[in-house]
Parts: C-alpha cells; structure tokens; sequence
C-alpha cells in the first residue's frame, strides 16, 4: 500500500470519484460486488465496503450504465454480475478525462503555477 | 397500491418477512432498524418494492459469505440508507410539490 | 371515509378500506397512534389526498412493525405525534426529524447488537 502518511480518512474525497473507479474494474471484466470491493481494499481504499458499492451498482444499472445478469453461486443466492454497455463505456472515458483534466490543475496548484 | 403493495398483497409481504427472519440474527436487526426508517422516511422505491427486496437480496448474499453486518455495509447505518435513496424523492416530497402546484393552481395561496 | 370519498374520488377508498382492515389488527395502543396520525395528516390533504396515501400507507407499515416488535408506540412517535406527523408529509421540522430518525437508527442497531452479544 502507498502512502504511509495518513490515508486512512480518505471516504469524503473519495466520494465523487468510486463510482468512476467502479466503472472501470467493471469495463475489464465482467464482476460482481464482493469482488469489486475486494479490488478497492487491495488498491488500498481500505474503508470501502460492500454497502458502498452496492449502492454505486444500483445507481450504475438505474442509470442504464451496465449489464446485469444473475448467476448462480456456490454458496448461496444467486449473485449479480455486472459488465459495461456502450453507454457505460462511455461514461467511463468521461470519467478519465473528468479526471485527468482535475488532477492536472490540482497538480499545478501545488507546484505553484496558474 | 403502497408498501404492502409491493409486494402486492399481504402473502407476498409475509413471505419478505420470512426471508427476513431467516437471516443471521445481527443482520436481522440492522434490516428491521433500516426497514422502519425507510417507513418514516417514505422513499419512492419503497412503493414498488425494489428497495427493500434489493436490501434483502444484498443481505442474503452477504449472509451467505459468512461476512458480519457491520463489516458489509459500515457502522453507519444512516449513511448506507441514506446512500441508497440519494437520487429517488421521497413521498413527503412529491405531496409538498404539489401542495404548492395545486394550491398555486386553484389560487389558494 | 367520506372526507376522502369527497375529497379525492372514490377510487381511492378502496385503499382507505385497506388501510382500515390492516389497522383494526394492531393492538390498542399501536390503534390510537393510527387514530392520531391520521387526525394530524388530514389537515395537510387539502388538495392532495392521493399523495397523502403513500405516507400514510408507509405510516402504518411503521406501525404494524413496532407492534410485532413489541415496541411501544411512544418509543417510535416521541411525545409530539403533531410534530412527527408533520414529518412524515415534509412540513416543517422535516429536516430536523431526518436528522433524529438516522441518530436513532444508528442508536437502535449499535444497542440491539450490542445485546446480541456481537
């Protein structure tokens, strides 16, 4: 994990950025929740858990962003996989360039530019 | 109509519950504590059932990993709850609009 | 009910019927809490009873739970049922409610699990 400074309180910064991050576990393949949470805890978003993508899946399929398709599981109910449709796909490279045009300027405030 | 609705009709309603009850006692009480604010809070989803058979059906998985209640959804109850309805208006909501629509209408106000 | 026969159609009292056969089952105290409700929601039907009956509909789902729960009415409503009510259709005090409704939920389920042993 990077970063031993404290990262621990990174849940309201992250806020606005887990959904696009979701996205894009889910556009390299098809997944379901608990594996996506594990993802996030191993990049190092240890505060994240399920409940919390749970809520992101609903609102990706709400927003017609995913496929979903029900599998049966070894150990109990049948889990939701989820992969990207073409206008998830599309949201996810919105995401990157949201994001890539974000970290820029945060980037040049730090290193004293305009 | 409504919540009892939902899930059409009273049989329907009993068989939720019985899935309910047949979840590990810790989640037992988060779904019953999260089920009567959503009562009080009136969500939209609740009307057509997504809301809470979603809860359960999330809850049933978890369950079933073996993964305690708090450690899948966090100690912050409210917040989860809260999470999950962010984008659908509530009941109280959709009356206080149209108390100002139809008042306004009828030049009551 | 004719108050929402005249105000709203009758279509609607089909569901009223409903809501009174489910209430005629709850316990006496859980009983009056829905007499009281109902008297505190009227006021906010004026032009709008079909909008009123999710609430009131949800209202009673509260009820019929905390009475399987054997919990007691004034637990559940507080002391203020004219406050609480004007809650629940978004009137004033609305936020400040939410507010004593998540403490609460977060209150309950820190305490239950406590009691479970967990």
């Amino acid at each position: 994990m990077e970063g031993a400074l404290a990262v621990d309180d990174l849940t309201e910064m992250l806020k606005g950025t887990l959904e696009g991050c979701v996205l894009e576990i889910i556009g390299g393949e098809e997944t379901y929740g608990y594996a996506i949470t594990r993802r996030l805890n191993e990049l190092g978003f240890a505060d994240v858990v399920e409940g919390t993508v749970y809520t992101i899946l609903l609102r990706l399929e709400r927003n017609g962003l995913v496929q979903v398709t029900k599998r049966p599981s070894g150990m109990g109910p049948p889990r939701k996989f989820y992969a990207l449709n073409n206008a998830g796909r599309e949201e996810v490279a919105r995401f990157w360039t949201k994001w890539e045009y974000l970290s820029s300027r945060i980037d040049k405030l730090k290193e004293g530019g305009r | 109509m409504g919540i009892h609705g939902i899930v059409e009709g009273k049989k329907q309603w009993r068989a939720h519950m019985a899935r309910v009850k047949a979840l590990p006692p810790d989640y037992q009480v988060v779904y019953k504590e999260m089920q009567k604010y959503f009562f009080k809070v009136g969500p939209v989803g609740l009307a057509d059932g997504t809301l809470l058979t979603g809860v359960l059906d999330f809850f049933e998985a978890g369950a079933a990993d073996g993964t305690r209640v708090l450690a899948l959804v966090g100690h912050d109850i409210a917040a989860f709850c809260d999470d999950l309805v962010k984008d659908s208006p509530t009941y109280a909501e959709i009356h206080q609009e149209s108390l100002r629509t139809e008042g306004g209408a009828s030049g009551q106000d | 009910m004719r108050f929402w026969e005249t105000v709203t159609g009758s279509d609607l009292t089909r569901d009223w019927t409903a809501f009174e056969v489910r209430a005629a089952a709850l316990p006496d105290d859980h009983r009056a809490a829905w007499e009281q409700i109902k008297a505190h929601l009227f006021p906010y039907g004026n032009f709008t009873g079909r909008n009123l009956m999710p609430i009131l509909d949800a209202a009673l789902g509260l009820l019929e739970q905390t009475a399987a729960e054997g919990q007691g009415v004034q637990e559940v409503l507080g002391d203020d049922i004219a406050g609480f009510c004007a809650a629940l259709a978004g009137g004033e005090g609305a936020r400040t409610y939410r507010d004593r409704w998540r403490e609460q939920l977060n209150r309950n389920v820190a305490r239950k699990l406590a009691r479970l042993g967990g």
